[in-house]
Formats: structure tokens, sequence, C-alpha cells
């Protein structure tokens, strides 16, 4: 029983191939009477590379473009080129903006910092004070105005 | 905090005694004036007839002026006034922020630090499960253990735990301000020399030390060039020499500034150096590591 099932199998392989690794005699493999295929294979092409290179994001800030009008309508202006004549000069920042900021310490202590000033800030925070108290402001808080210098460690040049 | 001058401060952590303080005799060094009653000046006047080799390429803030360094020559004792380079105050004439350079200083030592040290606690001595003896009627102490930390071969309470890193980043911009802050200092205080290049007439390390003697540039020189290849009579004087040393631009540090009396920098390395410092003023917040490729970086 055994052997008759293997001899049956044994004849459907040797129908197959005749000699080793070809067909029987007069056959031919059903790929070698066909036409080759119009199939290309594999092509890399870097054509499409472009919209992986447009999403890439730059690592420098851009020069703000010139506008026709200033202030511009999110309010930004330029600094003034030449620059003004004084003794201190306050740098933008490196996204072109003024350097006001907000503090506030000990949950209540209100302040605006002005960073960045390079030169005489002792005549810069007396020229702040003074254009402070040029407009009206109410007189709890013209009261209350203090400035305070932050020296950091000097500037060369500064004697 | 305490303000000093610059010129007060001298921060040599070099070997030795300095070979006497001896300026250049036509040395100008201005310190890069902003905004004085009159910041359209161009500069400090430069004397007639004097060359000026490099100007900066990176464009100066208009209320700054390049501060300006002698150019020199290694290839005779007294190719010293070549000529005149302008360097970049936003590199060369920043504050002198002492408290930047103890922090990078400080991080530079200890960020690479790893200590091995370890001892062992009670739990890992071997021994001492038992108790010694019972806890009432012996007459002594009573003890759970025979390693615990009072007693004498127990083990350590709080001792250091196995290998502890030490290791902690700067953030960039603060390193970066650190290199800039050195760079002004060794500059404002007559230790940085500008150089054309570091070619020598001859390989003889002895030339290279008695040039030093005689410009009493000091008793440790630190030569930085661009690239990693250097001509190569610098580079066999130099390699049997200990106080003096050659490093491409890439191996310049805050350490090294401070630990080397002189700075020895070429018109190359210049460039580069304010190339890359200048560079992280006006770059965005990075929002992926630098060494993957950005549109307009490297």
């Amino acid at each position: 029983m055994a052997v008759a099932v293997v001899a049956s199998a044994l004849r459907v392989g040797l129908r197959g191939c005749g000699r080793l690794g070809r067909p029987a005699c007069g056959l031919r493999w059903q790929s070698q009477t066909q036409e080759p295929s119009a199939y290309p294979g594999i092509v890399e092409s870097t054509e499409e590379y472009k919209f992986v290179e447009r999403l890439i994001p730059p690592a420098s800030i851009p020069e703000p473009p010139r506008h026709q009008s200033y202030p511009t309508p999110s309010g930004w202006q330029p600094p003034k080129d030449p620059p003004p004549n004084l003794p201190y000069f306050i740098r933008r920042s490196r996204m072109h903006n003024v350097p006001v900021y907000t503090e506030l310490t000990h949950g209540n202590r209100q302040m605006t910092l002005i960073r960045k000033v390079e030169g005489d800030i002792w005549v810069a925070s007396v020229e702040v004070a003074e254009a402070l108290v040029k407009g009206w402001l109410p007189p709890q808080v013209r009261d209350q105005i203090q400035t305070q210098q932050h020296h950091q460690e000097g500037e060369p040049g500064m004697r | 905090c305490n303000f000093r001058a610059p010129q007060e401060v001298v921060l040599s952590l070099g070997v030795g005694a300095r070979c006497g303080y001896a300026s250049d005799s036509g040395s100008l060094r201005s310190l890069g004036t902003r905004s004085g009653p009159n910041p359209s000046t161009k500069g400090p006047p430069r004397p007639a007839g004097v060359p000026l080799l490099r100007r900066c390429e990176l464009p100066v803030p208009q209320h700054r002026t390049p501060v300006q360094a002698w150019v020199e020559s290694l290839r005779g004792y007294e190719e010293t006034c070549l000529g005149l380079a302008d360097l970049h105050p936003d590199v060369f004439a920043v504050p002198p922020r002492l408290d930047i350079l103890h922090e990078v200083a400080i991080w530079q030592k200890n960020f690479k630090r790893i200590s091995y040290a370890k001892t062992k606690t009670r739990a890992e001595v071997r021994g001492g499960g038992r108790k010694p003896w019972k806890q009432k009627g012996s007459g002594r102490a009573r003890h759970g253990s025979i390693r615990s930390p009072i007693w004498r071969g127990g083990g350590i309470a709080h001792g250091p735990r196995g290998p502890t890193s030490y290791y902690y980043m700067l953030p960039m911009k603060v390193r970066v301000l650190g290199l800039k802050v050195a760079l002004t200092i060794k500059l404002m205080q007559d230790d940085l020399h500008v150089v054309d290049s570091l070619e020598l007439p001859t390989s003889n390390p002895r030339y290279l030390l008695d040039l030093i003697r005689h410009r009493c540039w000091g008793d440790s020189v630190l030569l930085v060039d661009v690239d990693e290849d250097m001509p190569q009579n610098i580079v066999s004087a130099v390699s049997n020499l200990k106080t003096i040393n050659l490093v491409p631009a890439v191996g310049l540090n805050v350490h090294s500034m401070l630990k080397h009396q002189t700075l020895v920098l070429t018109l190359n390395t210049v460039a580069f150096l304010e190339k890359k410092l200048l560079w992280h003023d006006k770059r965005y917040t990075a929002l992926y590591p630098f060494r993957l490729p950005y549109s307009d970086f490297p």
C-alpha cells in the first residue's frame, strides 16, 4: 500500500522532468514560449526628491523683506538706518524684534525688562524713565516707576 | 557682581611665569568703540602705509566697528608687523563674562568624569545574615548582624555607589559664548597673535623656541590652524615640545585657551571661527539635531 503510493508519486514527478532541470524530450517551460515581458525591473528615480527637499526647514533666520510702508500690519518696524546718535544702542533680538520683555517675580512684582542695551545704560535708563513720564499716567503708577540697571560684567572699552 | 576691567584680570593657568610684559611698539588695540558720539566712524585711524590684510567677511553691526590685530609671520624673527587684520567685534570684543568662562571651563573638566568608586553596603558585605547573639540576657549591646555600619568590617552606610557619571551639557549658545569670551579676553590681554600661516623655514624646534622667546610670547603657546593638514615643518617642530601645542580649529576650547599663555591663530582660522561662532547668533532653535540635514546647513 505504502509502496504503491510512493511509486505513483515518483511517476508524477518523473513525468515533469526528463533530464535534470530540463523538461522531458520535446517539451519546454511555459516561460520560454512566451515573449520576454515588458517589465523593466526596478528603476531608481531621484526626480521626486524635490518634494522632500522643499519640506526640509532652514536653519538660519532670514532677513525681513522690505515692505512698502511701515509699520507693517502686525506693528513691526525695522530699526532706524543709520542708527540714531545716542550714547547707547539697543540691539534687536534674533527674530528682529524689540528686546522688551515682561517679568513677574514673587507672584506680584511685575517688571518690564529691556535687554541687549550696549553702551551707557545709565543714560538709557534715565531716558526711558523720562519717556515714560512724558505721557499721562495715573499718579499711583507714576509714583511706582523704578528703574534698575543690571551690568553684566562690564564691557571692554568702558573704564 | 564685581566689575573689573579686563585689563586687571589676569587669567592664566599656564606653567611658569611670563617672560616679562612686552607690548608691541606699534600695536593698536582698538576696542571696537561702539556708539560714541559719532557711531559712523570707520574705525580707529590706521597709520599710513599699513596694509589691511583682512576684512571681516560677515557683516559687522552698524553701531560697532571691527577690532584690529597685527598680522605676523613665523618665517623670520623680526616679521612682526606685516599688516592689520580686522576681527569681528561680536566674536573678539564681547563683554567679558567671567561667569560664563567659569561655567564652560568647569563643564569641560567635569562632563567627561566618571568616578568608579564603589563601596559595599551592609547587604553586599560577605556574611552578616545571622543575629550574632540573642537580643536579651547576654549583657552585650543588641545587634542584628555583624556587618552593620557601626561594626568593624561592616558595610559602609553612605559611601560612593557604583560608577557615577557627572555628565551634563551646557546649552550650545552658552558654550559658543564661552569661546567668544575667551577669544576676547585673549585679545584684550595681548595674548592673541594673528599669523598669516604656520610655515616655518626649518623644522628645528630650537628655531620655534627662540622665536617665541624673542617675541616674549610666554611659556606656553597654542597654535591653531584650520584643517588637519598643516605644514610638515611645524608639525615636526612641535611634536616633541610639551608646552607648545598645535590643534586644528575644531579643537579650540576654553580650557586650552586658558591653559596656554598665548594663542596664535592663522588668518584662515580667524575666518573659520568667525563664520562658525557668528552663525549661532542668527539661527533658529534646533527642531532636530544639526547633524541631520537642514536646507541651508551646513
